[in-house]
């Protein structure tokens, strides 16, 4: 076997053709995309200036995505009160979604045949149904019940009359009919993390003397979290598109305050990029903030915490930087004949 | 201290404790040996309460574990009787158990706080004490996963201790150590043992129980077998039961 000692080995590394070409696919692929998406089309309208005695005429063009437009109403006033009004309903729905989830989980996983019955039921009725349709429903809940009273069930003894129409206000019937949904997928999500906990753990809480709720709350709960947090964090993205849902119960969420500009202007397009553009920026927001919960509920699980997006990318720059700086070739030393 | 006549306890048709006899005086160390399966350990969570029993009387300290009699019927306790009850009673586990979401600090300290209503500077210092005890007061901020399984287990019995209890349960505490982990637990044991505290341990280390114990039990198929002075237990075996454990484990 010929060697040359101490001498450094060139190291020939192996060839990838299937994904160079793969490579050069996409590239074109996003390089079409980015051209039509700046690019501008005539409008049939021709522009003429009279330079120097001359007339000069040329078409008029305009972008094909109307940016000027979507520009122009990027950050109006009715845009923007709609995205607060997405962003309340998305939280609202969200904490009722995520309260009621985890008492349904609780009460799916107890003892009680009845209780876990009634929970078992409650997931099965409101995964099994369009959660357009139970927006529909609890917008026109009024036709089934028109004042709700507060009272003593099957008797004649009431403290409270409401009327249901005053109540169920669009964005209320919104705010439940999200919330109830929700609750459905949050139960299964918090009662994965439930039964993730280690038995031990819960026989070590009972065996200093913790109570169930104590156990529950002290011990469970935070490690279950580990395991609810980042499906929990793809549901409140979830949540937060679906309640564009809203705007067929004339809700002015971030969607039907566009569909209200553009049914006045007809920027059909423009208004939906405008919103689109919203609902990105705000789901990205929520991805950076559910990387660092999830770091945060990692902790005693990991005996090092994942890097952040940061120090990824300072580990990539650095790889990349040694990789021009040279060594490439493996050195082999003390290697004799 | 501890008190056991005629305990029977079965898992869906299969009886693991068929009439167990047994007594833990104040202060003594007792060690429950036996082959797996023999219901040590199902004794030993009767004990706490963590399993009831289904037939026989339990007493700890006098009281009836999980019942209380009156009026010649026996009323079961309620969930915050027996918390109080089993808050007395320190229990250490083959497999630690610590909170692992908890520092070594938060797990000695949170029954004190939650549980006891100790100040929570109080129970620190308490917590750190036990700790100096165990020798792990550097680890105090760490998480158990960066812990040996040594230094996880004497934490598990820090936090127990931190509980003040009259009675400490242990659960093959070094079963699941590497062999070359398992004399720093023993050594916190027998120096707990010298303290006075009452202990009942199920346990595979002969050694530990002809050394510490003061009672040896040995438990198969769900009886008490033969019991007595430990070393004499152990070097003059009565049953043939007990002869052909003892060769398979010594």
């Amino acid at each position: 076997m010929p060697t040359n000692g101490d001498a450094e080995l060139r190291v020939v590394p192996v060839r990838h053709v299937g994904r160079w070409v793969g490579a050069v696919v996409a590239l074109v692929a996003v390089a079409m995309l980015v051209h039509t998406l700046f690019s501008r089309v005539p409008t049939g309208q021709v522009t003429c200036h009279v330079v120097q005695g001359v007339r000069r005429c040329r078409p008029v063009v305009n972008w094909r995505f109307s940016w000027n437009i979507v520009f122009h109403y990027f950050t109006t006033r009715t845009i923007l009160d709609g995205l607060v009004l997405t962003i309340k309903l998305t939280v609202m729905a969200m904490a009722v979604g995520i309260v009621l989830g985890v008492m349904i989980a609780i009460m799916r996983l107890s003892h009680n045949r009845l209780l876990s019955s009634v929970a078992w039921s409650y997931t099965w009725f409101f995964r099994g149904t369009p959660v357009y349709v139970q927006l529909l429903f609890w917008f026109n809940i009024s036709a089934l019940y028109p004042t709700l009273t507060l009272g003593i069930p099957f008797t004649a003894v009431t403290f409270l009359h409401i009327n249901a129409t005053t109540l169920f206000t669009p964005a209320t019937a919104a705010v439940v009919a999200l919330g109830l949904n929700e609750a459905a997928y949050m139960s299964e999500i918090a009662r994965s993390g439930l039964i993730a906990v280690d038995e031990g753990q819960i026989e070590a809480a009972t065996s200093i003397g913790m109570t169930r709720s104590q156990t529950m709350r002290l011990v469970v709960l935070p490690q279950a979290m580990r395991v609810i947090i980042p499906p929990t964090g793809n549901e409140v993205i979830s949540m937060l598109k679906t309640t564009s849902l809203a705007a067929a119960i004339s809700v002015t969420e971030l969607l039907g305050a566009a569909i209200n500009i553009y049914s006045a202007n007809y920027e059909i397009m423009a208004l939906l990029i405008v919103a689109s553009l919203w609902y990105l920026i705000v789901t990205t927001i929520l991805s950076t903030g559910q990387f660092y919960l999830e770091r945060h509920f990692a902790k005693g699980s990991l005996r090092t915490p994942p890097p952040t997006p940061l120090a990824r990318l300072r580990g990539d720059l650095v790889g990349i930087a040694r990789t021009i700086r040279g060594s490439r070739g493996l050195t082999r030393r003390g290697a004799t004949s | 201290m501890v008190q056991a006549i005629g305990v029977c306890k079965s898992y869906g048709g299969v009886e693991v404790l068929k009439g167990v006899n047994l007594t833990v005086n104040r202060g003594e160390v007792t060690c429950l040996i036996g082959p797996s399966g023999s219901g040590k350990s199902t004794l030993l969570r009767c004990v706490n309460h963590l399993e009831k029993h289904d037939a026989g009387e339990l007493l700890v300290d006098g009281n009836l574990v999980g019942y209380e009699e009156r009026d010649g019927k026996l009323y079961e306790r309620n969930d915050k009787q027996i918390c109080r009850e089993r808050a007395q009673i320190g229990m250490v586990f083959q497999r630690f158990n610590l909170f692992a979401h908890l520092t070594v600090l938060e797990n000695v300290t949170v029954g004190q706080v939650k549980v006891r209503g100790v100040s929570a500077d109080q129970a620190t210092t308490r917590a750190r004490e036990l700790l100096e005890r165990v020798g792990l007061v550097a680890k105090e901020k760490n998480y158990p996963s960066q812990l040996s399984g040594g230094q996880q287990q004497r934490v598990a019995i820090a936090r127990a201790l931190a509980m003040d209890p009259k009675l400490m349960l242990f659960d093959e505490p070094t079963s699941a150590l590497d062999p070359e982990l398992v004399g720093e637990v023993l050594d916190v044991m027998k120096d707990l043992a010298q303290s006075g505290m009452t202990m009942m341990v199920v346990t595979h280390e002969m050694n530990f129980a002809r050394e510490v114990a003061d009672t040896l039990y040995f438990l198969d198929h769900g009886v008490i077998e033969e019991s007595g002075e430990p070393r004499e237990v152990l070097a003059h075996p009565s049953s043939e039961r007990l002869r052909s454990f003892l060769s398979k484990v010594l």
